[in-house]
């Protein structure tokens, strides 16, 4: 698989081409971008007074609450005619119902479109492939760009969206299908749909799977590529600037090659805003370097990963990030429904004030959060709110329920038997394995 | 080959670069466009060591030349076209080559003169005839001839289509492709944005003093900034500010 000019650079020459490409970003959003240039002028500097990664370090950074707050077009930079594609994400779970849109001028959608180019050429997809891609196009924009990537590189594309995963394991069967990308919960219930329908992988023609934009826990990885027989590779992409596209697994499978070229890492602490030491593990903070219609400086990603600067054994220099299993905001996802344990504090203190601790312990399957218990610690065995024991669990169970529309256990606990606290705020992770269901 | 850090340059009190930060690599054409006073002369004179920056790094080849002389610039292959000819009027086409090659000595401008006068027929045809006396583009041709004299590596091009008729603009963009083709890495400043766009492999764009877009020459071309800036192609409405 060739490596291209930009990917086989010095790291040397890839600091050099940030920082010209970055004198550009910070150029554009001071002249074109209201609250950018505020953001400077208190600071009392020019943007010319940016001139390495350390004085970088000296801007604030920008929050999704910033973009949320300049809603629509406060953070554009170019005008809207010169604007050829909105992206508005404005999903009630995932952002706590606050809309944001974010403008791609033509170049930013080409470039947006070589990058995903980029990952199908390192994973060696061609013009021979036949690339079938089923993503849910209006729970995820970017699905686009698998589509168009791939129509570029030559390959046949069979863009099969929605449709069931029976209907899916057709269309690869009678194509040939060599490329598949999808989610990784979908690749799962294709996966159950292959064993109940007695497929044997034998019968795929798969050669690789690609799978995005959530991140990819190991766990997944292997059930899927033994039950896909093909290998399965991850990739990584932000709402807010480019998704997919902006790095992604190359065959060695050491991480994430994140597009340099592109976007300016640096990790974090995510309390402090410090840079943490090279090769330790932080929040991924990000700045565009090329794009045009919204440029963004010192994006808080609230991803937890490693970047990795050493050459890859697949000859890239470009620097990768680990796969991101964590994030700054404490956020879990059970079954695809996300909360914060902080919301489910505020909920328990409110039903009962005498609470002394609990625990959210999260049983994952395959790497997934699959079922949530609750375990409560009380000094007091008496008085509970509500009436009985009973129906003091009860109450909390059902009113966890309409919360999250999620079937929650509950049960009391005692200070010996209360599990630790893992890195999540109040939260112990359990894999259930091997009793998943297939 | 060539590699510009953080470059600053001031007329007194005048800022007029402000810290830029550009490349060239080896075998492209990088075109600079920006209106006037953006500093783009200012830069190539920088470049070739006639004005000293006030802040900032040059590397050719990576070697340091921004406190270099500008003389040990030309030698090291940084070698200028610049602006509106700069040719000696009353010396005669060959005797304007011939100091084009000065700082190799005597043998190498010999040795060289026929294969300038090789590409360059017009002037081959009047060795003798006075510089002053040559058409507009002859003398832009005269001014390009005496650069290559100096072997550049790095040619530096200022306004090339200053002055010029669209047909002896086409004719002196071809001589420099051609050069280009053998193999001279070539920066050209134009304010003829599209002519210098169409040759180019990549640009940037200069605006007061501040890089402020970059990017495949081809793209540019498109590039909203880039027609509203030199097409005069204006907003319809208010709001598209």
């Amino acid at each position: 698989m060739p490596v291209g000019p930009v990917e086989s650079l010095s790291r040397e020459e890839i600091r050099l081409l940030q920082m010209e490409r970055l004198q550009v970003t910070l150029n554009r959003a001071f002249l074109n971008v209201d609250f950018y240039r505020k953001r400077l002028d208190e600071l009392d500097l020019l943007p010319e007074d940016i001139r390495t990664l350390e004085d970088l370090r000296r801007l604030p950074f920008t929050t999704r609450q910033d973009l949320a707050e300049h809603y629509p077009y406060g953070l554009f930079a170019v005008p809207l005619k010169s604007i050829v594609r909105l992206k508005i994400t404005n999903s009630v779970l995932r952002d706590r119902g606050q809309p944001i849109v974010v403008g791609f001028t033509r170049h930013d959608v080409g470039m947006w479109q070589s990058l995903m180019k980029r990952l199908y050429e390192q994973l060696g997809v061609m013009d021979r492939d036949i690339v079938q891609v089923a993503f849910n196009f209006s729970l995820f924009p970017g699905a686009f760009t698998f589509n168009h990537a791939a129509e570029a590189i030559g390959a046949t594309l069979a863009p099969s969206a929605t449709i069931s995963a029976r209907l899916q394991l057709q269309i690869m069967q009678d194509f040939r299908s060599t490329v598949l990308a999808t989610t990784g919960a979908f690749a799962l219930h294709i996966v159950e749909t292959m064993e109940t329908e007695l497929i044997d992988p034998h019968r795929l023609h798969l050669r690789l799977v690609l799978l995005g934009p959530d991140p990819l826990p190991a766990a997944t990885r292997n059930r899927l590529e033994d039950g896909l027989g093909a290998p399965v590779y991850g990739l990584y992409g932000v709402n807010e600037m480019v998704e997919p596209g902006m790095a992604g697994e190359c065959p060695e499978k050491a991480g994430m090659h994140l597009a340099e070229d592109q976007f300016l890492a640096e990790i974090v602490h995510p309390v402090t805003g410090q840079p943490v030491a090279p090769g330790h593990e932080g929040e991924l903070v990000l700045t565009t370097l090329t794009a045009e219609g919204y440029p963004l400086i010192r994006y808080r990603t609230g991803d937890v990963t490693v970047l990795q600067e050493a050459r890859c054994g697949c000859g890239r220099t470009l620097a990768r990030l680990s796969p991101i299993h964590r994030r700054t905001d404490n956020r879990l996802s059970i079954r695809g429904i996300p909360f914060y344990p902080e919301e489910i504090e505020n909920l328990l203190r409110e039903l009962d004030p005498v609470l002394d601790d609990f625990r959210l312990v999260i049983t994952t399957c395959h790497g997934i959060g699959d079922q949530l218990e609750l375990l409560l610690l009380r000094e007091s065995t008496r008085d509970f709110p509500g009436g009985s024991r009973s129906q003091y669990l009860e109450a909390i169970r059902s009113h966890l329920r309409r919360v999250l529309g999620l079937g929650v256990r509950v049960s009391l606990t005692d200070r010996e038997r209360m599990p630790g606290e893992g890195l999540i705020y109040k939260t112990v992770f359990r894999s259930a394995e091997p009793f998943c269901p297939a | 080959m060539l590699q510009v850090k953080s470059l600053s340059a001031r007329y007194g009190p005048i800022q007029v670069l402000r810290r830029i930060t550009l490349h060239v690599d080896p075998g492209e054409i990088v075109a600079f466009i920006g209106a006037n006073g953006a500093g783009k002369s200012t830069l190539l004179r920088t470049l070739s060591g006639l004005h000293r920056p006030s802040e900032g790094e040059i590397l050719f080849e990576g070697e340091p030349i921004h406190r270099s002389q500008p003389d040990r610039i030309v030698r090291l292959g940084l070698v200028q076209v610049p602006e509106a000819r700069q040719l000696f009027p009353n010396m005669t086409v060959r005797e304007n080559i011939e100091l084009g090659g000065y700082v190799h000595g005597r043998k190498h401008v010999e040795a060289q003169l026929a294969s300038i006068f090789d590409l360059f027929p017009p002037l081959a045809a009047r060795p003798g005839q006075k510089a002053g006396s040559l058409s507009g583009g002859e003398q832009q041709m005269l001014s390009i001839a005496r650069a290559l004299m100096a072997r550049p590596r790095l040619l530096v091009l200022d306004e090339p289509s200053m002055g010029l008729a669209p047909l002896v603009v086409e004719e002196i963009y071809r001589t420099i492709e051609a050069l280009h083709d053998q193999g001279t890495t070539v920066l050209l400043v134009e304010q003829n944005a599209m002519g210098a766009l169409a040759m180019a492999q990549r640009a940037y764009v200069l605006e007061s003093g501040r890089i402020v877009l970059s990017g495949d020459a081809a793209e540019l071309m498109d590039h909203d900034d880039v027609q509203r800036a030199y097409l005069g192609k204006e907003y319809r409405h208010k709001w598209e500010r």
